[in-house]
Parts: structure tokens; sequence; C-alpha cells
């Protein structure tokens, strides 16, 4: 089974080809930090009125340590206890990802933030800045709950391994991103700050992707130990679903306290709450708030772009194209 | 909740109000609730907003409804439109000739057509239709007001609305004030429009009207390449789109006699024009933007090919280019035949860049006994592929069909060496002349009702295209001294067309279709037809132009001819036929499909003669994001009763693809397929037999999600047996994408559900 103790090395015959199916995929979406043009946003940065620059500045300042974060966690408590190479394969392919958005953020940051101290002072953010340490105390509960764990040997080790896996992949990804998606989305929706939009949809993408693992896994075992998934354990991923929407609505009273025509608290709020009902419909639990998703520009990002090319670096490639010559395939 | 006036008091925020303000634009929008806008206005503000926030909010509110129902599009243009006006009166400016005036004490407007106006204040301010703004879409308002309208040097502040703008921009084409209010009436009736360049620059103190600049290859030397960079800058600085060929640059370890040393080859002189294009930002509209075209026998092609991936050494790529392959038959032949084909370097052989056809054949042959290196030619095509399907760049045109098939290649010494940034354009040019292009679009959406074309509408719009495109290449101001030599001997001109697809989708004719194909082609016979005849009739006024006895047409031989093509209208070409024996013609080419990306918009059409690429989908410019809906779709779901939240849904669900829904009839299916499920062979048999009426080129774009080599090299295989002269972007799509935020999850235990063992449970296959 995918969590028993040890170091499967066999690729064949493949217990889990989706898990590889996932690693040929993100192969194929390969980006780099320098494909991302940030230097139109400067402008935009001193158009902002001060409420807007506060926004971003708390926005930049949560992006330049929130993939570390799940960097440490994916290395410390995912990648030993899922026990299959194909899994792995995945997992170091979201690594190199992660490392590929924090080295995306810190770019931004030196981008953004030309100040040295300011800068320090960003990266320093999870200590304080208290709207963004009450995020990070959050996730460090979590990657504690699980970091003594050398092998998931017993139910109560498996069940506290799932929680991790589903507060990271639901909590952190699934939701502290996809509330700072929103902001990026928001501001790019009126115009703005094309350089951090088009490096977030790429991280965007990627993030997508990772959280699409990360239930896999959960139903792969969910398949093979579905004892392990009961009432008890739904009650816990719901109270922890909110406690993340209410670390994140006040971190959107900090971003949004100044006033932004166009986003309301109350509505980030909702848009908090529909994004984590959704993350239990992933998981087959009940919804907690049924609330609705009050940003039409969200929906935006549901729908095939198409840019001019006048305007912007396409990014609707994809890399490891296959096949020989030949004049008479069908097209 | 209270807003802020301009006069710094503040009051309660008022329903009503901004209920009333709607109103004032819905007569015709039967569709929209006016109150929907206001409350939902209300629920994005803060306290304490300002009532021009208000106002910005309810615009943007209006904007974000337009996925459930496309009349608040309309909408939110007209609450744009009075935004912009309320900011241009409150500079005291209440007419057209107060505007230029104002305008031109800022330091915006010429001098003549200052004067012009002035001259003819009454007329002209008359001439303003105040209904012009109610045919607008939102995109396309959004995109003119942050991006065309004139704005004030400091404040920043748009100083002319929409119909002042249209109004000016043809009185900087006009001699007299009837010809300016005609020009203006078929602009702001939105069937026709110039490009870009010329809507942001005619009347204005930089008269840079061109869209498109052919750049020879610099010389094989160090001054010339300098210059070249230079000339790059100058012609980007004025929004120019430039094409330039690197073909005659020596390869990387040729010999450098002057310094004994080895040359680096092309790709670091490469890094450098990429930086100069993104340097220079065009009047902060746009970035400036550059195509380099390389032939496929120089030695250094396979690392051209790789410029744009986006891994390797960086010092080594090149961002912000385009990159075009310029291909002779004889690569194409040997990729056939599965033959060798020899690397060549340009300082061995300096020849080959200006020959084509048996001429370069023979020539390439003999070079080959000097050849740097040998490869196979499907190595090499297959590499193209792979650059085609990984970046989309590196655009297969085909030179031996641009210059035999050209008007302009008729004497020796004249040879089109490349083609522009899209593809669209083949002129001759040289080290001293760089090729020049105007360009506008007719709306082919504007001239077609369900009963058919309006084939007199069409005539009367491409003759005063014609007209106004001409004119542009006197009035205009050259950038370089190498455009200003060429473009006044061979005035060139460029016509094209947009909302194809509007065509086909007002008369029902499914993209792919017999009827479609004759219906492209005999409306592309008549627009080529009447370009002639204007053109022929513009030089019996003014004389042919300078260089028409090298031409083509000065031995009897039009476009069609060079073709073999047979004509429908043969009264009409045999009586142009003897007009331009008489007269010559005032330019040596006349049409260029061009891909019309921001004038569609403006249109708010389809983009020149490409289908859908989906029902809905989301445009990314400067200015925001803006979902774009299929409105021939909604209207023809709402007509049968199925345009509900659940259909909504689905389309979204199968990003804008109608294909998978089973509520739908077949035919609706098949009329409203995308660029995606389109046969690609179709777009290309449109093309070629379009071709014939086309003297330059098309932007033809091509669409396949999920590309193999072998899939790309049969396809690019049959558009060059087709004729075709240029193909432009190879589009796909990404391998992942981000999970959809705002339509409904299925559930791990639905999906179990949903599995062929047990169909009747699964009401997702039913």
């Amino acid at each position: 089974m995918l969590l028993d103790p040890g170091m499967d090395l066999t690729l064949r015959p493949m217990r889990y080809p989706r898990f590889f199916d996932r690693f040929k995929d993100a192969i194929k979406n390969t980006w780099t930090v320098e494909e991302v043009d940030l230097h139109s946003d400067l402008a935009d940065l001193a158009r902002l009125s001060p409420a807007e620059q506060h926004l971003v500045s708390r926005l930049v300042a949560f992006f330049a340590t929130g993939d570390t974060i799940v960097a440490n966690n994916l290395v410390l408590n995912l990648y030993q206890h899922v026990n299959s190479p194909e899994g792995r394969l995945y997992l170091s392919r979201q690594l190199f990802e992660e490392a590929v958005h924090v080295q995306f953020y810190l770019n931004l940051l030196d981008t953004y933030v030309p100040d040295e101290k300011e800068r320090f002072e960003a990266f320093a953010a999870v200590e304080n800045i208290p709207s963004i340490a009450r995020k990070a105390e959050f996730c460090f509960r979590w990657i504690d709950s699980v970091f003594d764990l050398r092998q998931l040997s017993t139910r109560d080790d498996r069940r506290a391994f799932l929680l991790n896996l589903i507060c990271f992949a639901a909590c952190i990804e699934g939701l502290f991103f996809y509330g700072a998606f929103a902001y990026v989305y928001f501001l790019r929706s009126r115009g703005l700050l094309h350089g951090l939009a088009s490096g977030t949809n790429w991280v965007f993408r990627d993030e997508s992707m990772h959280m699409a693992f990360a239930f896999d896994v959960v139903e792969t075992v969910r398949r093979e130990e579905p004892d392990l998934f009961d009432a008890e354990m739904e009650q816990q991923v719901t109270r922890m679903l909110a406690e993340a929407v209410e670390c994140e609505a006040q971190f959107a009273e900090d971003l949004l306290g100044q006033g932004v025509p166009g986003m309301s608290l109350a509505d980030m709020r909702a848009y908090l709450e529909h994004v984590a009902d959704r993350r239990l419909a992933m998981l087959g639990i009940a919804p907690i708030y049924g609330s609705k998703n009050p940003f039409a520009f969200m929906e935006l990002q549901d729908v095939q772009e198409l840019s001019n090319f006048f305007e912007r670096r396409v990014s609707a490639y994809q890399v490891g194209v296959t096949g020989t010559v030949s004049f008479d395939d069908d097209f | 909740m209270r807003v802020r006036k301009r006069n710094g008091d503040t009051e309660p925020v008022d329903v009503n109000k901004i209920v009333r303000a709607v109103e004032r634009w819905v007569a015709d929008l039967d569709e929209v609730d006016p109150l929907r806008v206001a409350t939902k206005t209300i629920s994005g503000l803060y306290d304490g907003a300002t009532t021009s926030e208000l106002d910005k909010l309810s615009i943007q509110t209006a904007a974000e409804l337009i996925g459930e129902e496309p009349q608040y599009s309309k909408l939110a243009a007209r609450l744009l439109a009075s935004y912009v006006d309320k900011e241009v009166r409150g500079q005291g400016v209440a007419s057209f000739s107060q505007c230029v005036r104002y305008a031109h004490g800022l330091g915006l407007i010429g001098d003549e057509v200052a004067a012009f106006v002035a001259r003819n204040a009454r007329k002209l301010d008359d001439a303003v239709d105040p209904a012009g703004d109610l045919r607008f879409e939102y995109f396309g308002l959004r995109t003119v007001a942050d991006r065309y309208l004139l704005r004030h040097p400091e404040t920043r502040l748009v100083v002319e609305t929409p119909q002042y703008w249209l109004l000016r921009v043809a009185c900087g084409l006009s001699r007299t004030p009837a010809e300016a209010i005609g020009f203006y009436r078929l602009m702001s009736s939105l069937a026709y429009l110039p490009s870009s360049p010329t809507l942001f620059n005619s009347g204005t103190r930089h008269t840079q009207m061109s869209s498109c600049f052919l750049v020879d290859s610099p010389r094989d030397e160090l001054d010339s390449i300098y210059e070249r960079y230079h000339q790059v800058a100058r012609l980007s600085k004025f929004s120019g789109g430039i094409g330039i060929s690197w073909t005659r640059i020596r390869g990387r370890g040729a010999l450098i006699r002057g310094t004994n040393g080895r040359s680096n080859g092309i790709v670091p002189f490469l890094k450098t024009l990429d930086a100069g294009v993104a340097a220079v930002n065009q009047g902060g509209r746009r970035k400036g933007a550059a195509c380099v075209y390389l032939e496929p026998w120089h030695p250094d092609v396979e690392e051209f090919l790789e410029l744009r991936d986006n891994t390797g050494e960086e010092a080594r790529r090149t961002h912000n280019l385009n990159l075009a392959n310029w291909i002779p038959d004889e690569f194409m032949r040997r990729v056939e035949a599965d033959g060798e084909w020899s690397l060549v370097d340009p300082s061995d052989a300096p020849e080959l860049p200006d020959l084509w056809g048996e001429e370069f054949d023979e020539a390439y042959r003999a070079a080959e006994k000097k050849a740097v290196k040998t490869v196979k030619a499907r190595d090499l095509y297959g590499r193209m592929m792979r650059t085609l399907a990984q970046t989309g760049n590196g655009w297969m045109t085909f030179k031996d069909a641009s210059n035999r098939l050209s008007n302009q290649t008729g004497a020796p010494g004249n040879t089109i060496h490349l083609s522009n940034l899209c593809t669209e354009i083949l002129e001759v040019n040289s080290d001293g002349e760089t090729a020049v292009c105007n360009l506008g679009s007719i709306n082919l959406g504007a001239h077609v009702t369900a009963e058919g074309v309006d084939w007199e509408k069409l005539r009367a719009t491409v003759a005063t295209a014609v007209l106004f495109l001409d004119r542009v290449i006197d009035l205009n101001y050259y950038p370089s001294a190498q455009a200003a030599a060429s473009n006044p001997r061979w005035r060139p001109v460029g016509l094209g067309l947009m909302g194809l697809q509007d065509a086909f989708f007002t008369l029902r004719l499914p993209f792919d279709s017999e009827r479609a194909r004759e219906l492209s082609t005999s409306v592309q016979e008549e627009i080529f037809l009447t370009a002639l005849e204007t053109s022929a009739e513009l030089a019996r006024e003014h004389g042919a132009h300078p260089a028409y006895p090298r031409t083509r047409a000065a031995g009897g031989d039009l476009h069609p001819d060079l073709w073999g093509a047979e004509p429908t209208q043969t009264e009409r070409w045999a009586a142009l036929r003897e007009r331009v024996a008489a007269h010559g013609l005032r330019n040596s080419l006349l049409v260029a499909i061009a891909p019309t990306a921001t004038i569609a918009s403006i249109a708010g059409c389809y983009e020149c003669i490409e289908p859908q690429v989906s029902n809905l989908f989301k445009r990314e410019t400067m200015s925001g994001e803006f979902l774009q809906i299929n409105t021939y779709l909604v209207r023809e779901l709402k007509a049968r009763g199925l345009w509900t939240a659940p259909i909504r849904e689905q389309i979204k669900r199968a990003e804008g693809s109608v294909q998978g829904i089973a509520d739908l009839p077949d035919d609706v299916r098949e009329l409203f397929r995308t660029a995606w499920e389109l046969p690609q062979r179709a777009l290309i048999d449109l093309a070629a037999a379009r071709a014939p009426y086309v003297d330059q080129s098309q932007s033809l774009n091509l669409f396949m999600s999920a590309p193999t080599i072998g899939k790309l090299s049969s396809m690019y295989l049959h558009a060059w047996k087709s004729g075709l002269k240029t193909t432009y972007y190879l589009r796909s799509r990404p391998a992942t994408r981000i999970q959809q935020a705002t339509v409904p999850v299925v559930a791990p235990t639905e999906a179990v559900a949903c599995s062929l063992e047990n169909p009747e449970t699964c009401e997702a296959c039913q």
C-alpha cells in the first residue's frame, strides 16, 4: 500500500501510472523566471493608490516565504512517506517547481522593493507582520504535527500524515495561495501589474497540479485503506479548513483595510468560503458555508486565454513535443 | 456607506442614482437589469470612496456580467463613453473643433490639421455622430480609451472623445471636409478601420502611419550591423512592426580577415537586437516587436531555432524576437526526398540571398561544395517543427512562392528577401531601401446580412479604403531614410479583411464547408478587383507609381494570371486590363491580410480570416482581462430556449467548446466548432483558394492542441504544396491548466459513479 513504510524502487510493473502521467505533464509545463518580464510593473506600482500599494506590499511579503514553507514540508514530511517511485518522481518535480516559485518571488521582491532595508523586512514578514505571522503559525503547527514520524506504522500515524497532506493541499496551496492569486488577478483585471500576473499564471498552473496530485494521493489511500476515513477525520478536516479561512480572512482585513474599490472585505470572505467549500467537495465532505464566488474576475481565470503577442508573451505552449517527421498524419 | 464628491463633500451612496445613470443607456438593451448593476457596484465599494471610483466600479461591474448576458458589454461601453465624455468636457472642450484647438495648444496635433479644422469648424462639428459610441462593445472601447485617445501630457487626462478621435484621424488624411466626413462615417460605422499606427498618429505631429517595415539583412560587416540596430530602433519608436533578415551575416567559426579572428556567429548579434527591441517602447502604447528571418542553409540555423527556448544559456536566448524561416523550395524537395542538406556560409556564397527559383537552385548546388556542414534535410525540418510546437515561433515562409507570385519581381535585381512581423507583407527591398506598408482592414461582418453579402457596400468600402491607404504614402513621416527611399517608388498598400468568421456565422456556414470556401474566395476576388480598379483610377489622375515599368502588371500579368487562376467576374477583369494598359497602376501591391488583433477588437468582430478560438475565452491585454463570448451562439441558444445556467456551466467547463453538450442539435455543434476542433487542412485550403486574389500574403495562424512532429510535418508540407507563400503562428495549448475555481466540483464519489461499467447511474454521459 502507498503509505506502507519502505523504499519501493520498482517502476515496472507500475502501480500508480497516474502519478507518472502527472510527472510527465508537469515536465511539459516547464518555465523559467527569465521569461517573466517585470519591468512594466514598476510604472504601475507608482500609479497605485496608497491603499493598493499597501495591498501589494503585504502580498509580496507573503509570497516571500510562502513557497519556501511548502517546499520544506514536502521534503521533511511528504516525500519519505509516499512509498511509490513514480509518486516520488512527481514530488521531486514538485520540489523543483517550488524552487522556481521561490526564485520568481525573490526576483519579484528584488524588483519591487529596491530599498534593501525594506526588502529584508519583507523577507522577515513571518516574524514582524502579524497577519502573515498568524498564517505561518498555522503552517508550522501542521508541519510539526508529523515531523517526528519516521514511519507510518499505526492507523493514527497515517491519519496524521493524511491531515498534513490535506492541510498543505487544501489549506495552504488550495486556500492561502488561491487567496493571494485573487488579489493578483483583481489587479490584473484592472490592467495593473502584468508582470506579476504573468508569473502568477505559471505559478497558479503549477499549484493547481500540486493540489491535484495531493488529492490523487488522498483518493488512492482512501481506496486502499477506506477505514482511515471516518466521521472524526471529516470533522478534523472541516475544522482545519474553517481555521484556515479565519487565518486568511484576517490577512484580508490587513490587505484591504484601507479601502480598495472593487474588492470589499465581505466579498473576499465570501470568496474564501467558496474556495474552502470546494476543497471539501473535492474530498467528498459536506460544505461549511454555501457561499457563492462573488469575484467575476476569477471566472476569467477559468477560460482559455488569448493574448495578442504585441501585448504579452504568450504562456500557452508546451515543451517536450514528440514524434518524427512524417507526411501522412491527419491534421 | 458614504461617497466623497469631486468638491470634497460626502453624501450617502444612493442606489437609485446609480440605477438612473444606468437606465439612460439601456433603451435598446432589453436583457439588462439596472438594479443588479447598482447593487453589485455598491457591494464592491468601501466607505469613503470617491464618486470617480464609484463611476469606474460601475463600468467594471457591468463588464463582469458579460458572461451571463452579452448585452452588458454594450452597457459597460456606454458607461465608459460617458465617463470619458465627462473627463473631456471637464477640461472645457464642448465641440470637435475646440478639442483640436485645445490639443494643438498642448502640442499634440499637427499644424496643418489644426488649420484645416479651424477653417472648416462648423461643418466638421456638425458631422460628429452622437450615436457613434453606441456601436462599441466594451473591450473595443476600453482599448480605444486606454491607448488610442490623445492624453494631456501632464495630467494624463483624455482630451478627445472616441468620435473626435476618428474624425481627427479622418481629417489628418483628407483634403476637403467632404472627404473627411465621408471617411469618418465609414470608420465610425466600424465597417472599415485603418491599422493602429494610422489610428494612433494621423493628424498628430508625428504622422508615422505605416504598420510594417521590411529591413534587408545587414551586409556582412560590423558598421552595417550597427546601422541596422539604429534603423530598427527608429522604426520601432514610431509604432512600426519590423521584419529583418539576418541571412547575409557569416556564421559561427567563419574567418574575419581584418583581425584574423573567427566569428561568433549570428546569435550574439541577435541578442543585442533583442535588447534593443525591448528597450524601445512605442510611445508607451505597446512594446517594440521584430521578427528575424533566416534561410535554412545558414550555418547557424540550428542555434537560431533555439533562440526562443526557455531553457539553456540565457546569453543565447532572445525572448523578445520572433523568428521565421525563409525557405527555398529546394529545401522542401530534399525533405520530401529524404535527402541531405548543406549548410553554407554566406561569406562563401554571398549571392544566395538575392536569388530565387532555378537561379537559386543552381547557385546553391554549386555552393554546396563549400558546405560548412551537412545534415539530413528531414532532421532539420523536424527541428523546425519542434520549435513551432514548443514556442509557436519559427514561422514557415516560402521564398520561391513569395518571389514567383509577386508583381514586384518582374525585372531582374528585385528580390523579396523576407516577410514582415506578421507574415502578410511581401515586398522587395535592398540594402538602401526598406520596404514599408500601410494597412487597413474591412470588417466583412458589417457587409453581410442573413440574405448574403452586400456587394455594393463592399465595393464602396474598398474604393474609400484604397484611396486613403494611398494617401498615407504621401503624408507619412518616414522614420528612416531607407524607408523614405522605397515607399514613394513602389507605393504598396495592404488592404485586408476581418470578421470572416462573423460572415460565416451570420450565413450559418461551417468554416470547413464548400460554400464557405466559395464565399471567401468570391469576397476576396471582389476586394482585389475593386482595389485594382481604384488604383488604376488613381493612376489615371496622378500617374502610375514610378517603379511601375518594372512590375509584372506592366507586362500585362495581373496577380491571378501568375497563379493561373480563372476569375469569375470576367467582364470586369477585361475592362480593368484595358485601363491598366492605358494608365498603369498607382500601387504595386494592394492586398495583404493582416492579423488585425487590435482593430478587430475595436470593431467588435473576429480577427482577420480566422475561425473563432473558443465560444468563451478571455483576452489579456495591457488594459486588463476581458471575457469574450460568442454572441452568435448566445443568440442561437436563446432562440432555442437553451441559454440556461447549466448550459453556460457546461460551456465553461469545456473551455468554450460546445461539442460535448448533448442538448444541442448537431447543426449547432457543427457551426460553432472552434479553431481547435476544425480540420486544419480546411484553413489551409481556404487560404490557398483565396490566394490568387491576395497579391501580398495572409497572416495564417494554424491551431493544434497537442502538436506532434508527425502532424506538424504533414501539415506544413501540405501548406507548401498548396502554394501558400507564408504561414504565421502555430497556436497550441498548455499541457496543464489551472484548477477551475468557479465551476462546481465533481466530488470523488460522483466521479466513481461515472464509469462505463455502470452507465445507468451515470448522468454525465446521458
